[in-house]
């Protein structure tokens, strides 16, 4: 079998934050200390090696840099200082702008510049739409109720289409995932049954990230710190969209607090607030060697979703206090901050959050599709015997 | 000539300013352009090809550290515009010593000479000095005995300065050497008992050397020689002193695997064969003389006499040659290979020590054994001869070289040496399992590639695959690595781990280059002048380097390289001119020799004046 070759997949790739990868000699150490590395699935040195040969289109239907959770032990350890960690994560965002087919996720990532114009352009365009249609349907003087500036059934259907456009793009996506991996990738023949098999290791995955908590155990001494407060993150955010994309109408009544809603709102609040605060100063401070080195789309990606829970507090906050107008025009920036964010979804790091759970049901599915092919092997070898 | 210069991987600052050598270079004659790439220059065939058409050039000096890397680019790019490719010129910084001081100057010398076509090395020749036939060596390992040797054998005086109380070196402690495995006290004891008898050389043990003055050809040195305490002439090597001594302290000369009293003798075949007390752990001259004193009234021969104070030995000399050796790097803080924590991780040397044949368990290879120490009160483990036999054995190449953490360095020797292991364990333990992790086979020299191969088939597990780490399951130890080859994850339990440690410069080496004037490389081994062209001389005339102590080489290339020295010591004596130091002619100096000198197109220099 052949397979094309691209010299020049290394250079493309610096743009996307791997710049080291020439320095690997190959001496296996990264994927001897990787938590998540096993007999089937050998990482990060396979790749880097898939990455000096240019095997675009093999990397391509790889899932390894999905099941790297950046712990970050294999760029300690690196003898070469080749920078293992950092190249799995530039693979997966590469991969990320592969699985789009729309190709703008690759403009994203190489160019910060793009990406912030995009975000910004689109922010104009959401508050001339609600400034436009506040003044038109409704009175800045007013929250909440009859004659509000954005009223919330009126928000419940710009969010649940926001939200519509967003999976189907997604969905698209995923479904190239699938092919590239499990169709292009997986030399053995999959039974349709091991899908079904596996299935539950897709809420499993998305819900526990259980393997973050793996890359830290194998650490003395055990500090699980990325792991929870990736979990709060999540755990906030899921709660967040589910408030606004179904409870909508009561969590924007008022002046009075709604417990029923809003205890899951502080709740998801404590949640996003502790996490992006961690991830922001330990960006800064280049702490781990997951937060040592940040490509632009990851400041963009944090820094987005600080402003969006500072804004949705400052509304909730401005709202509860009688300032009615300002609570308005607070509305209008946090959804400034959200409509890019969630267009920009697809095409973003965030994808993660359907392509790791994904990649690790894929992945489970690819084993059990090897070994059982191995089992018949051995079989087959016994009788010609 | 119509000439470009063209500086390839250059940095402004620390070392040089280029942008002063670029100005100095555009007024040199015949100069026509001048070009600064930067460090890390991408360059063009075709852009360059215009370029020396564009600019009618016909000569091309490429500038730099490391010239002769972009060579290739030019000479296409001058074939292409239908130049003369013998005219590409390569002024090597590096090479030719432009570092420290004279950096600046050296650097524009280098070049002017390129500039004309005239061998550095033909014009920038330091005037000569008047030579005492004396030689100082400093260092006594197998670079340093053989320098001995040769200079002594053709009659001229030697001092052989050593800092510990026997000659030797790390060859001493070997049982055999790769890749012929030959004994390796076979061939250095003899020398060695030569060295001691020989009448042109005085041998300083325990000693070092802390001043010189003087310039090339007629230095001056101080040798503080600390008092051995034991009368070298008279101690016939009884040991009845030792019986006595109640101090025990680890023996340097057995990786400190072994114990050794205050008064010692480091191996039974050292030179001078005496006995000497270490004054660091010997009671009576810790307390001042109030103490203990036992062995004195011991000795059958009335040698030991412990208020024995140093000495200082002033002595004149023409040459000095450098022979300091390695030192092996501190792998403690290497902390994944588990060393110092569990007991049967062992460096390189100290497994050396366990398999000699004369060492203390009579070259048997056993783990350790655990014992209860009553003053510590605490288990120990160490190395009894009654010990049981490893079976499986994981030996670690490149642990600490070849690692941007400590060195960046290949070692050189490692490879071989642990192939040597492996060949000694299989060889003495039946059954063994060996396993070798390695990340690339280093087999260099003239039959290594075949013994390597010899080791492989002899049933050694040789994995392309360096392993990461060693951890403790249970009591049982087991090393993980990648087997890149077979493209499996390994994972072996072993009973000893033998780890390839990085070898590093002696640690006196700082403070001998700040005492000589000469330079030392980023990795701090002694530079030599020019590693091509004259490596064994320094920057400082009369003073030459031999052995390890230029850099990592294995024992026929240390031999090698200490008789070339001694040649060069003979050569300085017998002309009566010694070499000064390059920095005594100046850059004008180098210029108008050069412009003396011109080319003609044979490639004949002839002087014109
Ligand atoms: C484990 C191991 C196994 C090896 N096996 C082999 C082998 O099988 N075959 C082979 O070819 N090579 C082998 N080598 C390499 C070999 O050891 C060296 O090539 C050789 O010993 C170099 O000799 P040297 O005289 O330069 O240095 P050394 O042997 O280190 O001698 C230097 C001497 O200088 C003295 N000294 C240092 N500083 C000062 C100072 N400031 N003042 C006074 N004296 C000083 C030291 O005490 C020492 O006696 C091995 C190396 C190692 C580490
Ligand atoms: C709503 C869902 C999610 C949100 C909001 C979210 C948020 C984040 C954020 C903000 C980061 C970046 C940290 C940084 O910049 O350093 C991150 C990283 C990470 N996330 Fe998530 N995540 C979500 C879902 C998931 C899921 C489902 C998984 C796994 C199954 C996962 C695994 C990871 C891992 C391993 C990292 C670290 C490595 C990397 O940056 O790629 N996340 N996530
Ligand atoms: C279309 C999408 C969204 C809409 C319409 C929306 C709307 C709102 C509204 C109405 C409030 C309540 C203010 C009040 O108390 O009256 C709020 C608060 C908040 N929003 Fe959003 N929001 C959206 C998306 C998000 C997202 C994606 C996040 C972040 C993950 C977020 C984080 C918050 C936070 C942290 C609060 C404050 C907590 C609270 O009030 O319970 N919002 N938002
Ligand atoms: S540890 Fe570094 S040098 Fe070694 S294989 Fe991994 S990336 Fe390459
Ligand atoms: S960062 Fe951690 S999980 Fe990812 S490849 Fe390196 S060691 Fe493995
Ligand atoms: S005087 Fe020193 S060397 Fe002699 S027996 Fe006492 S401790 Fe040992
Ligand atoms: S000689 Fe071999 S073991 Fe030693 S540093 Fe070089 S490659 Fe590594």
């Amino acid at each position: 079998m052949s397979i094309r070759v691209n010299p020049r997949f290394i250079n493309d790739l610096v743009l996307f934050g791997a710049e080291d990868v020439q320095l690997c000699y190959h001496c296996g150490d990264c994927s001897t200390v990787c938590p998540h590395a096993d007999e089937v699935y050998k990482f990060p040195r396979k790749s880097m090696r898939q990455l000096q040969m240019g095997l675009e289109r093999k990397i391509e239907t790889t899932l390894e840099p999905w099941l790297c959770y950046y712990c970050g032990q294999c760029s300690e350890q690196c003898p070469r200082e080749a920078a293992p960690g950092e190249t799995m994560m530039s693979l997966r965002r590469w991969l990320i702008s592969r699985y789009d087919f729309t190709g703008i996720a690759k403009q994203f990532f190489k160019s910060g510049m793009t990406e912030i114009i995009t975000i910004i352009g689109f922010a104009l365009l959401t508050a001339v739409f609600l400034f436009y249609y506040g003044y038109s349907m409704g009175n800045i003087h007013i929250y909440d109720g009859k004659g509000a500036f954005l009223s919330s059934p009126f928000i419940h259907k710009f969010d649940l289409t926001l939200g519509s456009l967003l999976l189907i793009f997604l969905a698209i996506n995923a479904f190239r995932m699938w092919y590239f991996t499990m169709i292009k990738g997986t030399k053995v023949p999959v039974p349709w049954w091991l899908y079904v098999k596996e299935l539950y290791l897709l809420p499993w995955h998305f819900f526990t990230q259980k393997r973050y908590s793996e890359c830290e155990s194998k650490r003395n001494p055990k500090i699980f710190m990325p792991w929870i407060i990736h979990l709060g993150l999540m755990l906030g955010y899921v709660i967040m969209l589910i408030l606004v994309m179904v409870f909508i109408e009561r969590l924007q009544s008022g002046p009075a607090i709604q417990w029923q809603v809003h205890i899951f709102g502080y709740l998801a609040t404590i949640g996003l607030v502790t996490g992006t605060i961690y991830i922001i100063r330990n960006r800064l401070n280049k702490t781990y060697e997951q937060y040592k080195k940040s490509h632009s789309t990851d400041w963009v990606f944090i820094v987005l979703l600080f402003f969006i829970v500072l804004t949705g507090i400052a509304q909730h906050i401005f709202h509860r206090t009688g300032l009615y107008e300002l609570a308005n025009i607070t509305y209008i920036v946090h959804l400034m901050c959200v409509v890019p964010w969630l267009l920009r979804m697809p095409f973003s790091k965030w994808a993660h959050l359907v392509y790791r759970p994904l990649a690790m049901y894929f992945a489970a599915i690819r084993r059990d599709a090897i070994t059982r092919r191995e089992i018949s092997l051995k079989s087959n070898s016994v009788s010609i015997k | 000539m119509r000439t470009g210069v063209f500086f390839c991987q250059v940095e402004n600052g620390k070392n040089l300013n280029i942008d002063a050598i670029a100005k100095y270079t555009a007024n040199l004659p015949g100069v026509e352009f001048v070009q600064i790439l930067g460090t890390a220059p991408r360059i063009e065939v075709n852009v360059l090809t215009d370029l020396i058409k564009m600019k009618s050039l016909e000569r091309v000096v490429i500038a730099g550290d490391m010239p002769g890397y972009f060579k290739p680019v030019f000479t296409k790019a001058m074939a292409l515009a239908g130049g003369n490719t013998d005219e590409i010129q390569l002024a090597s910084f590096k090479e030719r010593g432009a570092s420290g001081e004279y950096a600046q100057d050296r650097a524009k010398a280098v070049i002017a000479c390129a500039s004309m076509a005239v061998p550095f090395s033909l014009v920038a020749v330091p005037a000569g000095n008047p030579v005492n036939h004396s030689t100082l060596i400093i260092g006594a390992g197998i670079a340093g005995i053989q320098a001995a040797l040769e200079i002594a054998n053709a009659g001229k005086q030697v001092y052989l300065v050593e800092q510990t109380g026997t000659i030797g070196g790390h060859m001493a402690m070997f049982d055999k050497t790769f890749p012929t495995l030959d004994c390796a006290a076979c061939i250095l004891t003899p020398k060695m008992v030569s060295v001691g008898q020989h009448e042109m050389i005085h041998l300083l043990t325990n000693s070092n050397v802390t001043e010189v003055t003087g310039k090339p050809g007629s230095y001056r040195a101080k040798i503080h020689q600390r008092a051995r305490r034991i009368d070298v002439k008279s101690c016939v090597s009884c040991a009845l002193c030792v019986d006595v001594c109640p101090v025990k302290v680890e023996s340097e000369f057995d990786a400190k695997i072994s114990l050794r009293k205050a008064v010692y003798i480091p191996f039974p075949q050292a030179v001078p064969n005496a006995f000497l007390v270490d004054e660091k752990n010997c009671t009576y001259v810790l307390s001042g003389g109030k103490k203990c004193g036992v062995c004195v009234n011991k000795c059958p021969k009335e040698c030991i006499n412990l208020d024995e104070t140093d000495k200082i030995i002033d002595i004149e000399v023409g040459n000095i040659v450098l022979a300091t050796g390695y030192e092996l790097l501190d792998v403690g803080k290497i902390e994944q290979y588990g060393y110092g924590v569990y007991p049967d991780v062992l460096t390189s040397l100290e497994f050396e020590r366990l398999t000699n044949a004369s060492g203390f368990t009579g070259g048997k290879i056993v783990t350790k054994t655990k014992r209860f120490n009553k003053r510590t009160q605490q288990e120990e483990w160490f190395f009894s001869p009654d010990g049981v036999p490893p079976r499986n054995v994981a030996i670690i190449h490149c642990v600490g070289s070849r690692n941007k953490k400590y060195n960046a360095y290949c070692s050189r020797v490692c490879c071989m040496y642990s192939l040597k292991f492996a060949h000694l364990i299989k060889e003495k333990i039946p059954n063994v399992n060996c396993y070798e992790f390695y990340i690339d086979m280093r087999a260099f020299g003239k039959g290594y590639e075949e013994f390597a191969e010899r080791i492989k088939q002899g049933g050694t597990f040789v994995i392309r695959g360096h392993s990461a780490f060693v951890t403790m399951n249970n009591g049982q130890m087991v090393v993980r690595g990648e087997d890149i080859i077979n493209d499996k994850m390994v994972e072996f339990k072993v009973d000893m781990v033998i780890l390839a440690v990085g070898l590093i410069p002696a640690s006196g080496n700082e403070e001998l280059s700040r005492m000589l004037g000469i330079t030392r490389d980023s990795d701090g081994w002694f530079s030599e002048l020019d590693y091509n062209g004259s490596p064994t001389d320094t920057e400082k005339g009369c003073i030459y380097v031999a052995g390890m102590c230029q850099g990592p080489k294995d024992i026929p290339d240390t031999v090698a390289q200490a008789a070339a020295v001694a040649a060069g010591v003979l050569r300085t004596i017998t002309s009566g001119k010694g070499v000064g130091h390059l920095s005594s002619v100046t850059l004008n100096e180098i210029e108008a020799r050069a412009k003396n000198i011109h080319t003609i197109s044979g490639g004949h220099y002839v002087n014109q004046s």
